[in-house]
């Protein structure tokens, strides 16, 4: 008695996986592979589930615990190894390497749409790398360029800063570099620019090479870091030091350690991307273009909050802070 | 099982000594064969849990996901493979990964200069093989002589000289990605020698990538490509060099007791730094595989992989303390990670698990090799390992 009873359980718990089975077929189903655990990304999840939930797809989501190709790519090639996966959303971690298996993703027919960082020049129409959909992410030459002009004004346009930043050929802290320096040379000539020095996606490895900066260089008047592990590592810093309010520090990302320092003076400005617009969208996107829709662009700018003191109570601008709920 | 191991081998102290009871010689057979054992359950539990969670749309016993396995072990495996060798003779190589890393480095900066000077395409890609390869073995070459001729702990050699190969990797890359190689170098790291197309309009192709397109790419499986294929000749190769040669010989002979190698007149020495050289030869050719599948050259491709293929090794068997371990051991246990991670990121779950999974394995392994000479020990200590 007991054991046919057992066996219908047994029974119904396959039908009710093999219906569910059935349904999930039909849905599309996205793979989501971001850079590494970080808020940034956390919150591209967040809008990630939402439009998931919104339009009814099914998402597989990955994470590599640290920063790299080698991390990347064996999640990634397990994602195209399932084989019932219709788009990978990805950051790839360095805009040459990561062409060649993002390309062996796409020659299984998933389509491949990136999010903060491009491959190739991020031109998608012109540029040496083709296939992706879109890539949908900051103006990070743009967002350089306002940190540059932010940190020239805290200092009063004239002085030495120093630029840290995580790895290089990764597209976004690349941008970010570029358009910081080429402001800082255009506008403010009388800014020295240091660096940068690349802390690997290590936050520590950032607090100690802006404190060696600051060792060397006693006059330091700013400091720039180009993400969350930058600007935590050079927030830090200049803490240890006893610098807050001498040494001014812009920040890229909003994180909650970036605003608790622009409480206490040490960081002038914030610079908050819009990682869960990211997210949406690329989803968005994705069912798109499995509806067929011909016209997606092949590069969307989210743009920035940017948040100082002045505004940082105005909850128009907090909403941007990157917040994970449980985090 | 390791439990089991000893309580049975306690229970049977009172048997003769140098005979093993049924008993201890099944613990015994089994504390030999549970990688095997262990790696079959895995993949079988993958088997059948893969399809249940997705409700049948994924499958893991596929040939594109066999592929995925063989091309993903082929870092740590390369890493592990002469790391095997150094371990089996008592000794440690901590500088592989970034031996691999500045191996990656050296063959895209001498690939790309060779064939920006004129030479064509398969030439270069030889020329940037030798470059990796002789670069590592190089370092492999200064770790032997200071370990063996200065007497300086392994341990530490190859610790400082992991932090000496990064710098000058760092140094050589200048932005520690080397770019601008030729675009051909892209098919050498990812074709293949079959392709196959299953189903309507399908069918099998060699060594070249057909024209397809659509559901028939869909459709397409990649099978053996040429970094699977020269790694097997390297595994096929270390094989007989541990197992058939003099060396091989050698190699147990310096783990299982130093001063027994001297005095039988085995050049310690000698040998000594063969071993660093084999170990850094080894990771050389994962730095050039990886240059081939990422067509750039990177100084820091390396970096999560030493403690994964010192973990491969171990779960192979390897003993810590030297004289036993196989190269086949570290084949397994390199894909036991692989199929770990494949099988976590087909259920969904999170891949740190994997960490977790790995760990608790390691320790393990170490457990069941103690057993083992528990074992032995009760029986007299005459069995052969």
């Amino acid at each position: 008695m007991r054991k046919t009873s057992l066996m219908a359980m047994a029974a119904g718990l396959v039908l009710a996986l093999a219906s569910q089975g059935a349904e999930a077929a039909e849905k599309l189903k996205i793979g989501f592979l971001p850079g590494v655990v970080d808020p940034f990304y956390q919150v591209m999840q967040l809008g990630v589930e939402k439009a998931a939930k919104d339009l009814g797809v099914d998402v597989v989501t990955q994470i590599p615990p640290t920063w790299g190709v080698e991390a990347q790519t064996p999640l990634l090639d397990a994602m195209v190894a399932r084989g019932d996966l219709n788009y990978i959303i990805t950051a790839p971690t360095d805009k040459d390497q990561m062409v060649g298996p993002l390309q062996a993703a796409v020659d299984h027919g998933i389509k491949v749409i990136t999010v903060d960082t491009f491959l190739g020049d991020g031109d998608y129409v012109k540029g040496p790398v083709k296939f992706p959909i879109s890539y949908i992410g900051s103006d990070n030459t743009e967002g350089g360029r306002i940190a540059a002009r932010g940190l020239a004004k805290a200092i009063g346009g004239k002085g030495t800063v120093y630029i840290n930043s995580t790895n290089p050929n990764v597209s976004s802290v690349e941008g970010r570099e570029k358009g910081f320096k080429e402001e800082m040379a255009k506008d403010f000539p009388d800014v020295k620019v240091l660096g940068p020095d690349y802390n690997l996606d290590d936050a520590n490895k950032a607090t100690q090479q802006t404190a060696a900066v600051l060792a060397r260089e006693p006059n330091l008047a700013g400091a720039f870091g180009t993400n969350v592990f930058s600007a935590q590592g050079a927030g830090t810093a200049v803490v240890n030091a006893g610098l807050g309010g001498h040494v001014q520090v812009v920040a890229y990302d909003a994180t909650k350690q970036a605003i608790e320092l622009m409480d206490k003076g040490v960081v002038s400005l914030v610079l908050a991307q819009k990682p869960f617009d990211m997210g949406y969208m690329a989803v968005m996107f994705a069912a798109a273009d499995a509806a067929g829709v011909t016209s997606l662009p092949r590069r969307v700018e989210t743009g920035f909050a940017i948040i100082d003191k002045e505004n940082v109570k105005d909850p128009a601008v907090a909403r941007f802070i990157y917040r994970v709920p449980g985090k | 099982m390791t439990e089991r191991a000893s309580r049975l081998a306690l229970s049977h102290a009172a048997s003769p000594p140098g005979v093993l009871t049924p008993a201890q010689r099944a613990a015994l057979f089994l504390s030999r064969i549970w990688a095997w054992v262990f790696l079959a359950a895995m993949v079988l539990f993958f088997v059948v849990a893969v399809p249940l969670t997705t409700g049948g749309s994924v499958n893991f016993l596929t040939v594109r996901n066999s592929q995925n396995i063989l091309v993903a072990i082929i870092p740590v495996l390369l890493l592990g493979l002469g790391q095997t060798f150094v371990i089996i003779a008592a000794g440690i190589d901590l500088s592989v990964g970034w031996v691999m890393s500045l191996a990656s480095v050296l063959s895209a900066l001498a690939l790309r200069g060779v064939f920006n000077s004129g030479v064509p395409l398969f030439p270069s890609v030889l020329v940037g093989l030798a470059a990796g390869v002789g670069g590592a073995a190089v370092v492999g070459f200064v770790n032997g002589v200071i370990i063996a001729k200065l007497k300086v702990p392994a341990f530490i050699v190859t610790l400082g000289t992991s932090f000496i190969v990064r710098g000058v990797a760092y140094l050589m890359s200048e932005n520690t990605t080397v770019i601008g190689l030729p675009s051909g170098i892209r098919a050498y790291g990812n074709d293949a020698l079959i392709y196959h197309i299953g189903g309507e309009g399908g069918g099998l192709y060699f060594l070249h990538r057909p024209e397809v397109s659509g559901e028939l790419l869909r459709r397409m499986d990649i099978i053996l490509p040429y970094p699977v294929v020269v790694t097997a000749f390297v595994v096929a190769w270390a094989m007989f060099l541990l197992h058939k040669t003099q060396f091989g010989r050698h190699t147990y002979a310096i783990g299982g007791s130093m001063d027994a190698a001297v005095r039988s007149g085995i050049p310690v020495d000698r040998h000594i730094i063969e071993l660093y050289m084999l170990s850094a030869a080894t990771s050389g050719v994962a730095g050039f595989l990886s240059t081939l599948r990422y067509t750039a050259g990177s100084a820091v491709i390396g970096d999560p992989l030493l403690l994964s293929s010192i973990a491969a090794v171990i779960i192979g068997g390897v003993s810590m303390f030297g004289g036993a371990g196989t190269v086949i051991g570290t084949v397994i246990g390199a894909l036991i990670i692989a199929v770990l991670t494949t099988g976590l990121v087909m259920l969904n779950v999170d891949a740190f698990w994997q960490f977790i999974v790995v760990g608790a394995v390691v320790i393990v392994a170490v457990l069941i090799d103690q057993s083992r000479d528990l074992i032995m020990a009760r029986a007299g200590g005459r069995v052969r390992r």
